[in-house]
C-alpha cells in the first residue's frame, strides 16, 4: 500500500463504523482541487528540464488548505493526493481552522545546484500563485525542501500578490518564521508521551524509549524525552544503531552525531541494527523515519507497550492490526506527529498579525492543542471501545463532517 | 347465431358489458362467434388491423409491446376495447396464448354498424370501455410520476448531520 492507500483506509475504516454511507464518504475523499503544472527551468549548463509539478487542495470546510511541498523523484499525484488527505484529518484532529492540501515536484533535489532548485522552487510558484495564499492554500515544508526553500516561496508569491509571509510556513527565523518550529513536531510527541504515559499509570521518570530514526523529529524527541527523565535505550539512522538498556548518555550522543554525522559508532552502548531498535525492550517505541517500515513481522517483534508514530505512516495496515490484537497502545501520526503543522499554524497567526511569540508562548500554545487532541481523541476511544487510530479519524471525520454540513453543500 | 342464455349471463358482470340487460347483451353478442384457438397462436400482432373486440372464456393470454410484457389476460378478461374507440384501429399491442383458449369474438365492424344506428346496447359498452381506458390511464399517470417525476427527498446531508451528533465529539 501506497501511503496514499493507508491514509484512505483508515479514513474509510472509521467512516464505515460511523456508517455515514457511500455518497457521504465520497463526498469525504474527493479533493476539491487537483493541479498538475509544467516546472520547466534552464540547468546551470544551459539545459532545459522540464518537471512534473502538483497541488492537491483536498478540503477547505474548516479553513484555508495547508500543507508541505516535496521534491522528491517518486511524488506522483496519487501520493500527493492522499498526503492531502491526511493533512485533513490531522489539522482536525487538533482542531487547527485548517483544511489539508499536499503540493511537490516529481524531481531529486540532489541532482540540482543550490541555483537550480531556487529557479525550480521559483517556477513552481510562477504555475500556482494564483492558486495559493494565505487565505487559501498555505505551503510548508516537507521532503527535501528546507527554510530556504519556504523563503524562496514567500519572496515570489510576493513579487506577484505583495508582501505575504503568511502564504509559506515553516520560514527561517530571520523571515518571519517562528520560535519553536524546528523542535514543534518532537515537543507534540513529548507532549503525547505525557498524557498517554500518565493514562496508562507509567511513570515518566525512567520510562524507556527507542527511537527509529534519528533526523529532525527523532534527535528532537530523544533530547525532550531526556529532559523528562525518560531513558533512551535504542537509537538508529539510515547508517545503523547503537543500544544500551540502561540509557544512553543523550548529550554525549549528540556530540559523536555532530562529529561524525551519525550514531552509529557512538561508545555509549552496544552497536546494533535498526530492525533490533523496532525490537528493543522498551516501553515506548517512537518510529520517525520512513513510512511502512514496521511491517506485520516487524510488529511481532516489538516489545514496547506504546508506539508513538513520529513519523507519518510509519506502521502499516498490517502492523496496525497485530498491535491492536497484542494489546500495543499506537498513537496514530495523525494525533503524534500533528506538533509540526500546529506550530505552522502559529506561525501564520504572527505573520498574520504582524507579531512574533517567544518560544515559550509557543510551546505553552501547543501544550494546550496537542493535549486537547489527544484527550478527544482517548475519550472517543474508551467510550466507543475503538483503537487510537480509528478514534482519531473518527474525530476528524466528525469536525470535517459538522463544518461541511454546517455550511452546506 | 345467438348465445346461450348461460353464456350471456356469465358475460354481464365483466365491467366492459355492466349494465346492459340481458335482452341488450343478447343484441350486442349476437353476431359473437365462440373460437378455439391452440396454445402459442399469436392471436394478433401490434399494428395489425383490430378486426374484433374479444373476450376471454377460457385459458390465459399474454399482451407484448415491444416485446415487453404488458398483461397476462384469463377468464372473462376483454381484449381489443381500443381498436373500437381509437382513431387509429390498429392492434397497440400483440397477443399469444398461453394456454389453449377459448375465445368469444365481436366483430368490429358489427359493433360501428351498431353504434351508427345509436344502438344502445352498442353506447352502453362504448361508455364502459371509456371508463376503463380512463382508470388505465390514471394507472399510467401514476407510474410516470414515480418513474420521472420528483422522487421522496433524501436529506443526505441533514442524515450525515444526525449521524455526527449522535457521536458527540
Amino acid at each position: 500500500m501506497t501511503s496514499a492507500e493507508v491514509a484512505n483506509h483508515y479514513f474509510r475504516k472509521a467512516a464505515r463504523i460511523m456508517d455515514v454511507g457511500e455518497r457521504i464518504e465520497t463526498l469525504l475523499a474527493t479533493p476539491v482541487r487537483e493541479v498538475k503544472v509544467q516546472v520547466s527551468i534552464e540547468l546551470d549548463n544551459g539545459e532545459i528540464r522540464t518537471f512534473q509539478g502538483f497541488r492537491v487542495q483536498h478540503d477547505n470546510s474548516r479553513g484555508p488548505m495547508k500543507g508541505g511541498l516535496r521534491f522528491h523523484p517518486q511524488v506522483d499525484q496519487a501520493e500527493v493526493l492522499g498526503l492531502a488527505s491526511l493533512m485533513t484529518w490531522k489539522t482536525a484532529v487538533t482542531n487547527l481552522p485548517y483544511g489539508g492540501a499536499k503540493g511537490g515536484v516529481q524531481v531529486d533535489p540532489t541532482q540540482l545546484s543550490l541555483k537550480e532548485l531556487e529557479r525550480l522552487t521559483r517556477k513552481y510558484v510562477d504555475q500556482v500563485h494564483d492558486l495559493i495564499g494565505p487565505t487559501q492554500d498555505i505551503l510548508g515544508p516537507d521532503m527535501n525542501t528546507n527554510p530556504q526553500v519556504m523563503a524562496w516561496v514567500m519572496d515570489q508569491y510576493s513579487k506577484y500578490h505583495g508582501h505575504s509571509p503568511a502564504v509559506v510556513t515553516g520560514k527561517p527565523l530571520e523571515l518571519y518564521g517562528s520560535k519553536g518550529r524546528e523542535a514543534a513536531t518532537a515537543r507534540g510527541l513529548q507532549f503525547i508521551a505525557r498524557e498517554i504515559s500518565r493514562d496508562v499509570g507509567l511513570a515518566l521518570a525512567g520510562l524507556r524509549f527507542a527511537i527509529h530514526g534519528f533526523g529532525n523529529v527523532g534527535s528532537h524527541a530523544a533530547r525532550l524525552f531526556h529532559e523528562d527523565g525518560g531513558l533512551i535505550v535504542a537509537v538508529s539512522d539510515v547508517h545503523g544503531g547503537v543500544q544500551n538498556p540502561r540509557g544512553l548518555d543523550v548529550p554525549a550522543l549528540f556530540e559523536h552525531v555532530r562529529k561524525t554525522g551519525s550514531v552509529r559508532g557512538f561508545g555509549g552502548g552496544a552497536a546494533c541494527s535498526s530492525e533490533e531498535v523496532l525490537a528493543a525492550d522498551c516501553d515506548v517505541l517512537v518510529p520517525a523515519a520512513l513510512g511502512g517500515v514496521v511491517d506485520a513481522r516487524a510488529a511481532q517483534a516489538v516489545r514496547a507497550k506504546i508506539v508513538l508514530e513520529g513519523a507519518n505512516a510509519p506502521c502499516t495496515p498490517e502492523a496496525d492490526e497485530v498491535f491492536e490484537k497484542r494489546g500495543v497502545l499506537v498513537v496514530p501520526d495523525i494525533l503524534a506527529n500533528a506538533g509540526g503543522v500546529t506550530v505552522s499554524y502559529f506561525e501564520w497567526v504572527q505573520n498574520l498579525q504582524h507579531l512574533t511569540w517567544d518560544e515559550e508562548r509557543v510551546n505553552t500554545e501547543l501544550h494546550r492543542v496537542m493535549r486537547e487532541a489527544y484527550e478527544k481523541v482517548a475519550q472517543i476511544s474508551r467510550s466507543r471501545k475503538l483503537p487510537l487510530r480509528t478514534s482519531a479519524y473518527v474525530l476528524a471525520i466528525g469536525r470535517v463532517g459538522k463544518a461541511t454540513v454546517l455550511r452546506g453543500i | 347465431m345467438s348465445l346461450p342464455h348461460a353464456l350471456v349471463k356469465k358475460l354481464l358482470p365483466i365491467p366492459v358489458f355492466s349494465g346492459l340487460t340481458t335482452g341488450e347483451a343478447a343484441e350486442f353478442f349476437e353476431v359473437a362467434l365462440e373460437q378455439e384457438v391452440k396454445k402459442g397462436t399469436v392471436l394478433f400482432h401490434e399494428g395489425d388491423d383490430g378486426e374484433a373486440l374479444l373476450v376471454v372464456l377460457e385459458g390465459e393470454i399474454q399482451v407484448t409491446k415491444k416485446g415487453v410484457e404488458l398483461a397476462r389476460l384469463g377468464p372473462q378478461s376483454v381484449l381489443g376495447e381500443m381498436s373500437l374507440v381509437g382513431a387509429d384501429d390498429r392492434r397497440s399491442a400483440t397477443a399469444t396464448a398461453l394456454t389453449d383458449l377459448r375465445l368469444l369474438a365481436v366483430p368490429s365492424k358489427r359493433v360501428r354498424k351498431l353504434l351508427k344506428t345509436d344502438n344502445l346496447a352498442a353506447l352502453k359498452v362504448l361508455a364502459n370501455i371509456a371508463g376503463v381506458l380512463g382508470k388505465r390511464l390514471s394507472l399510467i399517470n401514476d407510474k410516470l410520476v414515480a418513474s420521472t417525476g420528483a422522487p421522496k427527498k433524501k436529506e443526505e446531508l441533514a442524515n450525515f448531520g444526525k449521524i455526527l451528533t449522535d457521536w458527540t465529539f
